[in-house]
């Protein structure tokens, strides 16, 4: 995706990771205020952990802070570069723990995290990130089960696509395939 | 066009899921491809909007005020050299100054002893070879082992495999080179290993491999395939 069809948003965000990658601190205060929100979600949802959570998130902006320099338009949009940040950050940390320990905690996961007093949504988040999200848990919600089953499984759980497969009993190619997918779908259905 | 099978590798590779070999091996496709590129770039940003999924919640603002402290230290020793810069503005250009005498010398050191190492290499045909060790993948056992030895010059080299059982009937094991300068791996050809699950022969790409990035080994239909079809069971890099 090219300059041509970048949003405002998009654009603004770029601006912002150009000013801090010269060491402005207000750019970075500015794009904390508007990603780490949806990042600590992320953290969050895969953690199940407000305290590995908010370490996880610190270490995401000093990353970001550390990296802004080497960003790449080319590659992925700001959002999605700070998201697949997030992402790899919480995977080492859930590496760390004992796998055992991670899978058995998947049953009782958003009981746990919607429960914590000290990160639940204020209501002074403004209204264009809960209609987004909204929107985006709309269209994920009406992908095929199947899609939406092997997405969620690879992205939030982090299982494999052979672990996929297994829990799921099916080839690895159409686990591929139904991510590949779903992926594509949700990026159409997002874009209308 | 970007193939389906490329497609998928590509959604699984942007959700981190490809092993280092398997990765090294996309990202050699990607570096060759601006249409798998802007592919991946889609795909990346579906992942993103991924998140925005996951149940809202805020973190405390104790937490901003302590990154906030943290890349204000981190921004400090920038400050302090700065002033330095005001003070010295002499000494960057002394210090460009000594390393140009310095690099002119390196650079009539590092011709002589790349000459030197041409002579070599054009009298040394263990100098010509390139080892790749390749990693299994399921269903792959994992104490199998493959080391392939290629020589560019020549557009040939030697696989070796030892505790690889033989594939079920119908079914045969290829070798595929994945070439900088071509889209699709190209086939090097069947093994087939012996009772022992042990293999070593020489083989020769279909067709002439630029820059050899990986070698990768896929089950394929009994009497293999012009292009790979089947699942990946090793790859590597060199």
């Amino acid at each position: 995706m090219g300059e041509e069809t970048a949003t405002a948003q998009q654009i603004a965000d770029r601006e912002m990771i150009a000013r801090i990658g010269r060491g402005d601190q207000s750019a970075f205060s500015a794009l904390y205020d508007r990603l780490s929100g949806p990042l600590y979600s992320l953290a969050l949802r895969m953690l199940r952990d407000s305290a590995d959570a908010q370490e996880a998130l610190q270490d995401v902006f000093l990353q970001i802070w550390a990296r802004a320099g080497t960003y790449d338009p080319e590659q992925s949009s700001v959002f999605s570069w700070t998201v697949l940040l997030t992402r790899s950050r919480v995977i080492d940390r859930l590496r760390a723990r004992d796998r055992r320990l991670r899978l058995a905690v998947v049953s009782t996961d958003d009981k746990e995290s919607r429960a914590d007093a000290s990160t639940i949504e204020s209501a002074a988040d403004t209204a264009d990130r809960n209609d987004e999200a909204a929107r985006v848990r709309f269209v994920l919600n009406n992908l095929p089960s199947e899609q939406r089953e092997a997405i969620e499984l690879a992205f939030f759980e982090h299982l494999t696509h052979q672990e996929i497969a297994a829990q799921l009993g099916q080839p690895l190619g159409t686990i591929k395939a139904r991510i590949r997918r779903g992926l594509l779908k949700l990026r159409q259905r997002l874009r209308i | 066009m970007i193939s389906e099978e490329q497609q998928d590798q590509a959604a699984v590779y942007v959700l981190g899921l490809l092993d280092s070999a398997e990765a090294g091996a996309f990202e050699s496709a990607l570096a060759a491809d601006p249409a798998l590129r802007d592919f991946v770039r889609e795909l990346r940003d579906a992942a993103g909007d991924l998140a925005l999924s996951a149940p809202a919640h805020t973190p405390p603002a104790s937490l901003k005020q302590r990154v906030m402290r943290e890349i204000a230290i981190k921004a400090k020793p920038s400050a302090s050299v700065s002033i330095q810069r005001t003070a010295l503005t002499w000494l960057p250009w002394a210090i460009a100054a000594g390393l140009i005498v310095f690099c002119g010398v390196l650079a009539l050191d590092r011709f002589r002893l790349q000459r030197e190492l041409t002579d070599v290499r054009a009298t040394d045909p263990l100098m010509q070879t390139i080892f790749f060790t390749l990693s299994p993948s399921p269903p792959a056992p994992a104490d199998a082992k493959v080391t392939v030895a290629w020589q560019p010059s020549r557009q040939s080299g030697v696989i070796r495999i030892t505790n690889l059982p033989a594939p079920q009937p119908g079914r045969d094991y290829q070798l595929w080179a994945v070439d900088a300068a071509h889209k699709d791996p190209i086939s090097a050809g069947v093994i087939r290993v012996d009772e022992n699950g042990v293999a070593q022969l020489r083989f020769r790409p279909v067709d002439r491999a630029q820059q050899v990035k990986a070698f990768a080994i896929s089950l394929e239909r009994e009497g293999g395939v012009p292009k790979k079809e089947g699942p990946i069971l090793f790859a590597g890099t060199a």
